[in-house]
């Protein structure tokens, strides 16, 4: 008797272990750092986060975070690198084939990027539609801004110029979030412009006119609204754009003694739209673009010395251009061992100590996307296409007394080239020599004899211009197998 | 020999108390009639025996005349026969047919092998319990038929590969289920120590595989339908020891192995001055097709390597100006060192005799009531190459205990812990030790500057870093702790009828620390960073199944049912630092900055199963499984799948007809048809999500991250198969013959979709596979006498694997996901191999020019060779299938020699057809473009050039012209081999000598691991893995081991 109690007392028990819960409510199990994303956005502080998200996604290495920075300057001609097999060297070589080194990070990027913009705004466009009663616009604004941008930059590297060609292919536009069967063409250059504009134009008014460290206000908005329209030669509406920054008050150019400190710090008066890069979060550590441009081993054995300033370069910097500042040396040696070539520039390490911009770490460095020292040389640019030289003068002189040698521009004086050389200096590093270079239809010439290392590239020659087929990127082989008929529109050449 | 010396002994230290009569008898074979030496006679329920002379003759003394006497030999069955008060007892006994009523552990039970209707192997701890492997799936290679077990790096501590029977999946796993003692467990992989290195840390290595007593692979479906949605890739059951009955047996072994080098060569550099020479035409080529003049090219070829090696001690020099001008290779002698006419030796720095030892104990035994297994085991195993070393040391308790004459408990209770370290194992100019050897540590770099003696601290030319120095200023591991614990309640009820419930808890707890000080150049940009990970792996399985057997005269049926819930959760938490102030000090408390991370995943399953079998006069049987399974890892509309199968057997030769003749013992053939099916892998791939891992300056963000499709369900495989099992001359030979064919359909693609959309591709269940071959095991003892056995066996696996069917038709691109380094491309095209290799086609080389070319496979040409369109410019040709990692056959084959006690037995895997892609000799026999690097031996040897027009490798060139980033068939090479993979020689020292010192039992062996490859791949080793790719893992080596085994 008494062992059968034991053993019923046994079976009761594992029966009990047995039937620890339902059948339904055990085979649902829910991820613990994630969400459904029907529900991602259902108030403001969730499109404050996605926002976040958007923000942080645009620091990719693969975009605004590195490449786009560098594809600009090693493209442009003001770059140049000391020897072969180091990362990104392919931006020199313009090694770029359908199947390797498509750089198609910023065409996989640029669109997760945009996925993200419009699942905000057609979340946001619902919400409203539902009668919410928070405020939306800020956010909204926003991802209208960046929507824009992101085409716009996709557009520079895959289409042709607008002022070139503007019937020609540019990129899919996309203002929806789109099922994952879809196979979207390229539009025309002009129709990505058109919608880039009205973008930009149906952010301005829901953007808030405040300084918004780290994200897209009005200003930025403005700012990047005469960036596109100097590249369609609406030059009255860069203009206008530009100064409705520049008389706005919100920012301020450095003086010439503050400028190379600027480089220390955040959020300086002059941005007006800056990325924040943190540790632990964006930083990209010794992959960094401060990494890629500095001296070859400062600050850690893993820097190789990627890019450098080419002789052209050295050449229009003066001797006492407060902008030396933020240059020193690279590794190039003359004979004696000592260096010879102040081609390394710290503009992405705070300073040539490495100081950083106040974040403890050398490499988390912010991106400056458009700052004011940019908007003055567009307004230059603007105001003297639209015949008003003394004031392109004056907006030049503001940015090219950076160096004190430089004699006043003077309405004789200031032109496209003049312009464009203040460009060079201003915004070296900055990406957005290439596309300028391309815009206003300028001759390329290459660095290929630095330190007499051979990287004469053996896919392009040592001079081009924009009519060079590999000006354009190609569209990726993986495009062209999820997509087949975009083959047809692949660019020229490739 | 030993048994008739102890039975000896026994009968003299037997006190005689019953003496009553003496009786003579004769052991016979009842096969032939031949007389049994040895055969052992013991008077049941007591110590008294003899063992029978050479004619088989025996005598007992004083025997109680109402006794029974057992008669036992091996190779027979044992009998029993009353006295009955005769004095002459003769015996025959029958030849054991061992191998057909061999029990063996089966899904959710145990089955005959003779009546099981499945596909299974078995494998024993004989057959893998003298091999220095930490983990048992390494000796698994080679012993199952339709197994395929591939080690990838030869690191301490790394996991294995196994594929059964091809491959079923394209998404989803590919691996076996493994289940332990009749638990499913978690395999492969664990921790996170890959995000942080590229390395991995085998769960399996966990379990001690001395505790193991058997293994069975079940490869069809009616062996393992019955595991449902996880089976469809084969089920690997261990079973664990259990004590027997009888005396507590005390078992101690150690064995010491020692790995001084290599199994094969790897990637040979060229020499010194022949990589010197090399290096000095790239630049003269390159400045020569450039334009400029010879004296040109030889000033500016000197320049670049003097600006290279002036600071490590060396001048270069020529004496004339051409391309093929040797260097002169001088000293400097301004610094405290003199390198002249010597160089450093970077594969004796990096590289080690490596140890492994291993020590266990165990203590078995039982009663009638109880049984015991316990052992405590520390194993210890170091790579050859310095930082990695792993050890484990690992404790089991096995009880069972039965209370009344119903119920038993089991308690199966296991600890490890294990250790492991270790560095880069891909293409990783930094951290990867044996690539920096092979391909960028100049033998001119010296670890110390020779001017000063100080340590070497920049980064070489070549981009590889002084690990000598580097090495002290970093540091990992990864620590598992593993506990698991099982219960097992069983009761009978009746004869007939029994229950059996089984609960299990395994917890598994990886620690991962990964450390790099200031002074290291991977935290010298942050001041030093440290991170700690826990991952922590639970698993609650809990089964309980209800079996009824029962013989209705000649009929017998068996059923089972069962329900079965598993959950599993996985707690990852991180914590890291940088900033560190203080060197000694490697812990995130001291970092100023902090950064930390901690979420969980998991998923769980309920199943019912069932099984019901039949079996009609030991002739004809048949059974049938029915599985349903609900998994968490899908959504609602298809969580819910079916799986099921069907089989039969007729064993021929028991019908009548196959009685007259002697030839044929065994002769049975089976059939069997079913479905099972496998799981995605992703816990949540059903879930279109945001992910909040995008944190923007210090506040959340969040982003979309998938393209899901809710309706994602199971793949399925439906297999059939058909076998055919012999036994010849009294199952001397035995063998089977086995057919199979495997349709996995609904396979879960990673459909690539335009980036436009965002995302770059879906999860979707579209694809088949189909699967199908022949298997063939055949063994048996050629020499068979008292003192002497030669046995041999060989399986061979014939096996073909195509791609059936895609999403749209469409191909798809893939990567060889292993290493990290993309080292191969694939596609899945419908109607060819599921790893077929996808790239150019190389032509070879131009004998005029020394040029590589191409087949174009399109119109482009530059002249034709047997009517095909060749190409110098890659890029002018297509890509296309240039090879087939599938091999037309692999197998292995093993032979056992005994004699008085010493035994040798060979293991040879072998693998025949297929091809193989080295990622790695891309890089060690490149062209030009990477200036940097030390070319291999092979290629310098077989380099054209104007003297060696015949040259097969191509012109060394300064300009870029095979870029090395693509893939082509110029690095696919035959993968076939065979290998002796072990070579066993023991001797089991007599009874009679052990037992003068304590002991019952004592064996001393020598295990010696890869001493011979064949292959026609020579520059590396041809064993490689389950993609067919080799990359820049750690390459295996000989190992020689010792070891010695007592039993007190």
């Amino acid at each position: 008797m008494n062992i059968n109690m034991k053993k019923i007392n046994i079976i009761l028990a594992f029966v009990c272990i047995l039937a620890f819960t339902s059948c339904s409510e055990f085979l649902n199990v829910e991820p613990s750092n994630q969400a459904d994303s029907s529900t991602s956005i259902q108030s403001a502080a969730d499109a404050e986060v996605m926002i976040n998200g958007l923000m942080r996604k645009l620091t990719s290495s693969s975009y605004l975070g590195r490449d786009f920075l560098l594809y600009g300057d090693a493209k442009g001609g003001d770059l140049t690198i000391f020897t072969a097999g180091f990362g990104g060297n392919d931006l020199y070589y313009f090694s770029h084939s359908q199947t390797s080194n498509a750089r198609s990070g910023f065409w996989s990027v640029g669109y997760n990027c945009l996925l993200q913009a419009n699942n905000i705004i057609a979340n946001i466009n619902a919400l409203k539609a539902a009668g919410t009663t928070e405020d939306l616009d800020d956010f909204l604004g926003q991802a209208l801004t960046v929507r824009a941008m992101i085409h716009f930059d996709l557009v520079r590297l895959y289409g042709k110029p607008y002022n070139m060609e503007k019937g020609s292919y540019g990129v899919p536009v996309v203002t929806a979030p789109v099922d994952a069967k879809a196979r979207l063409l390229r539009n025309t250059v002009e129709e990505v412009y058109t919608q880039v504009v009205a973008d930009l134009q149906a952010a301005a008014p829901l953007l808030p006119n405040g300084v918004n460290d780290g994200y897209i206000n009005y200003y930025a908005n403005q700012a990047l609204l005469s960036r596109v329209y100097l590249y369609m030669e609406n030059y009255s509406g860069a203009l206008a754009a530009a100064q409705n920054v520049i008389n706005s008050g919100k920012y301020s150019l450095y003086t010439p003694s503050k400028w190379v400190a600027s480089w220390a710090s955040q959020f300086g008066s002059e941005s007006i739209f800056e990325l924040g890069v943190y540790v632990n979060e964006a930083d990209l550590g010794t992959s960094s673009p401060g990494c890629y441009l500095r001296r070859k081993g400062h600050g850690s054995s893993s820097i190789n010395g990627n890019f450098m300033a080419s002789q052209y370069w050295l050449k229009i910097m003066g001797a006492n251009d407060v902008r030396w500042g933020v240059m020193d040396w690279d590794q190039a040696t003359d004979d004696a061992g000592n260096y010879n070539h102040k081609g390394a520039c710290y503009k992405y390490s705070g300073s040539i100590n490495l100081a950083g911009d106040g974040k403890g770490s050398s490499t988390a460095v912010n991106i400056k996307v458009i700052r004011l020292s940019e908007v003055y040389l567009i307004a230059a640019e603007a105001a003297l296409q639209t015949g008003n030289k003394a004031q392109a003068a004056t907006y030049l002189n503001a940015i090219s007394q950076r160096d004190p040698d430089v004699a006043a521009y003077t309405s004789s004086t200031v032109s496209v080239d003049a312009i464009l050389l203040e460009r060079r200096k201003e915004l070296f590093c900055e990406g957005q020599l290439f596309h300028d270079m391309c815009r206003l239809n300028k001759t390329i010439t290459f660095d290929d004899d630095y330190f007499g290392n051979g990287t004469t590239s053996p896919y392009r020659e040592l001079t081009i211009d924009r009519t060079f087929y590999r000006c354009r990127l190609p569209i990726c082989q993986d495009e062209i197998n999820a997509n087949p008929d975009i083959a047809a529109q692949q660019n020229p050449g490739y | 020999m030993k048994k008739f010396m102890l039975i000896v002994l026994t009968v003299l230290l037997c006190n005689i108390a019953f003496a009553q009569t003496k009786v003579t008898g004769k052991v016979t074979s009842s096969a032939d009639g031949s007389p049994i030496p040895f055969a052992s006679v013991v008077v049941k329920g007591t110590m008294m025996g003899v063992a029978t002379l050479e004619n088989g003759n025996y005598t007992l003394d004083n025997v109680p005349a109402n006794a029974t006497l057992i008669f036992s030999s091996i190779g027979f069955v044992d009998q029993e026969i009353a006295i009955g008060g005769r004095a002459v007892v003769n015996c025959a006994l029958a030849p054991d047919s061992e191998a057909l009523d061999e029990v063996m552990i089966v899904a959710y039970g145990t089955a005959k092998k003779g009546t099981y209707t499945g596909a299974a192997s078995v494998v024993k701890q004989d057959a893998i319990k003298d091999m220095p492997s930490v983990s048992f799936e390494q000796a698994l290679g080679g012993k199952v038929a339709g197994m395929q077990v591939t080690t990838t790096s030869g690191q301490a501590g790394s996991s294995s590969a196994i594929r059964i029977r091809g491959i079923g999946s394209m998404n989803a796993s590919n691996e076996p289920l493994y289940v332990i003692d009749g638990v499913p467990v978690i395999s492969g992989d664990s921790g996170q120590m890959g995000d942080y290195l590229y390395t991995t840390n085998n769960v399996m290595a966990s379990l001690n595989p001395s505790d193991i007593a058997s293994i069975t692979v079940l490869k069809d479906a009616a062996a393992s339908a019955l595991y449902g949605s996880r089976a469809a890739n084969g089920v690997i059951l261990v079973n664990t020891k259990r004590g027997i009955e009888g005396k507590p047996t005390v078992s101690f072994k150690a064995s010491v192995g020692i790995t001084p080098s290599w199994a094969t060569d790897n990637y040979e550099t060229a020499s010194v001055q022949e990589n010197v020479n090399m290096l000095y035409m790239v630049f003269h080529d390159y400045r020569t097709s450039n334009g400029r003049t010879e004296a040109d090219a030889n000033a500016y070829a000197l320049r670049q390597l003097n600006s290279k090696w002036n600071q490590f001690g060396y001048d270069f020099t020529t004496n004339g100006t051409g391309l093929y001008d040797n260097v002169n290779i001088k000293g400097r002698t301004d610094g405290v060192e003199n390198h002249d006419g010597i160089y450093f030796n970077w594969d004796d720095a990096y590289f080690r005799t490596a140890v492994y030892q291993t020590y266990d104990v165990s203590v078995s035994g039982g009663t009638d009531k109880t049984n015991y297994y316990t052992s405590l085991s520390y194993t210890k195993d170091q790579g050859r190459v310095y930082v990695n070393e792993f050890d484990r040391i690992s404790g089991r308790v096995n009880v069972s205990q039965k209370v009344g004459k119903a119920i038993e408990f089991t308690t199966n209770v296991a600890v490890s812990s294990t250790d492991k370290s270790g560095y880069n194992d891909t293409r990783s100019t930094t951290g990867n030790y044996f690539m920096q050897t092979r391909n960028l540590l100049w033998p001119v770099y010296w670890p110390t500057d020779y001017k000063t003696g100080d340590p070497w601290t920049a980064r070489y030319a070549s981009l590889a870093q002084n690990m000598l120095y580097y090495n002290d200023y970093w540091d990992n591991s990864s620590k598992t702790l593993k506990l698991s614990v099982s219960e097992t309640l069983g009761i009978k009820f009746t004869d007939w009828l029994n229950l059996r419930s089984i609960f299990s808890y395994d917890d598994t707890r990886v620690r991962d620390h990964v450390y790099y000080s200031a002074e290291h150049f991977n935290g010298s940009s942050v001041n030093g960073s440290v991170t700690e990970m826990s991952t922590n792996d639970t698993k609650l399985v809990s089964s309980t199944t209800l079996n009824f057997n029962k013989e209705f005269g000649k009929s017998n049926v068996s059923a089972l049912v069962g329900f079965e819930a598993e959950r599993n959760n996985t707690d990852f938490m991180r914590a890291s630092g940088e900033d560190l102030p203080v060197s000694a000090l490697q812990t995130v408390a001291t970092a100023g900055t902090l950064d930390a991370n901690a979420y969980y995943w998991g998923n769980s399953m309920v199943s019912i199963l069932s099984r019901a079998e039949y079996n009609y006069d030991n002739k004809y049987y048949a059974s049938a499984s029915y599985r349903r399974d609900g998994s968490s890892r899908l959504g609602d509309t298809s969580r819910w799948g079916n799986f099921w199968s069907v089989a039969g057997s007729w064993r021929i030769s028991n019908e009548e007809f196959m009685k007259s003749q002697d030839v044929i013992s065994n002769l049975r053939l089976r059939a069997s048809y079913g479905v099972n099916g496998t799981l995605p892998s992703s816990n949540y791939g059903w879930r279109s999500l945001a992910g909040y891992s995008y944190k923007y300056m210090e506040s959340p963000g969040g982003a979309l991250i998938n393209a899901a499709d809710s309706n994602l369900s199971w793949e399925t495989s439906y297999t059939s198969n058909v076998a055919l099992e012999f036994g010849l001359f009294d199952n001397r030979l035995t063998g089977t013959v086995e057919y199979f064919n495997r349709d996995s359909k609904d396979l879960l693609q990673d459909v690539p979709i335009s980036y436009i959309t965002g995302f770059s591709s879906t999860l979707q269940n579209v694809g088949e596979i189909n699967n199908h071959g022949v298997e063939i095991e055949i063994g048996g003892d050629i020499i068979k006498t008292s003192k002497f056995r030669w046995s041999a066996s060989v399986n061979a696996s014939f096996l073909k694997s195509t791609v059936t069917k895609l999403y749209d038709g469409q191909d798809i691109i893939w990567t060889d996901p292993t290493g990290g380094d993309a080292r191969a491309y694939y596609i899945y095209r419908e109607g060819e191999s599921t790893l077929a290799f996808w790239g150019r086609e190389w032509a070879g080389v131009d004998s005029k020019n020394g040029a590589n070319i191409w087949y174009s496979n399109n119109d482009n040409a530059d002249y034709t060779i047997d009517g095909r369109n060749v190409v110098y410019d890659f890029n002018d040709a297509d890509e296309t299938i240039i090879g087939n990692a599938n091999p037309i056959a692999f197998g292995g084959i093993n032979t056992d020699v005994e004699w008085n006690g010493i035994s040798l037995g060979l293991n040879f895997n072998y693998k025949i057809g297929g091809d193989l892609m080295d990622g790695a000799s891309r890089d060690v026999a490149d062209d030009g473009y990477y200036w940097n690097r030390i070319r291999s031996a092979y290629y310098y040897n077989n380099m054209w050039t104007e003297t060696n027009t015949s040259g097969t490798q191509p012109k060394i060139r300064g300009t870029d012209l095979e870029d090395s980033i693509e893939r082509s068939s110029r690095h696919l090479w035959n993968a076939s081999y065979l290998r002796l993979k072990t070579i066993t020689l023991a001797y089991k020292i007599p009874t009679n000598v052990v037992k003068k010192v304590g002991l019952s039992g004592a064996r001393v062996y020598f295990n010696g691991g890869n001493l011979l490859t064949f292959s026609k791949y020579k520059i590396a080793d041809p064993e490689v893995n389950e993609y067919g790719t080799r990359g820049w893992e750690t390459p295996i080596g000989k190992t020689y081991t010792f070891g010695i085994e007592l039993n007190f």
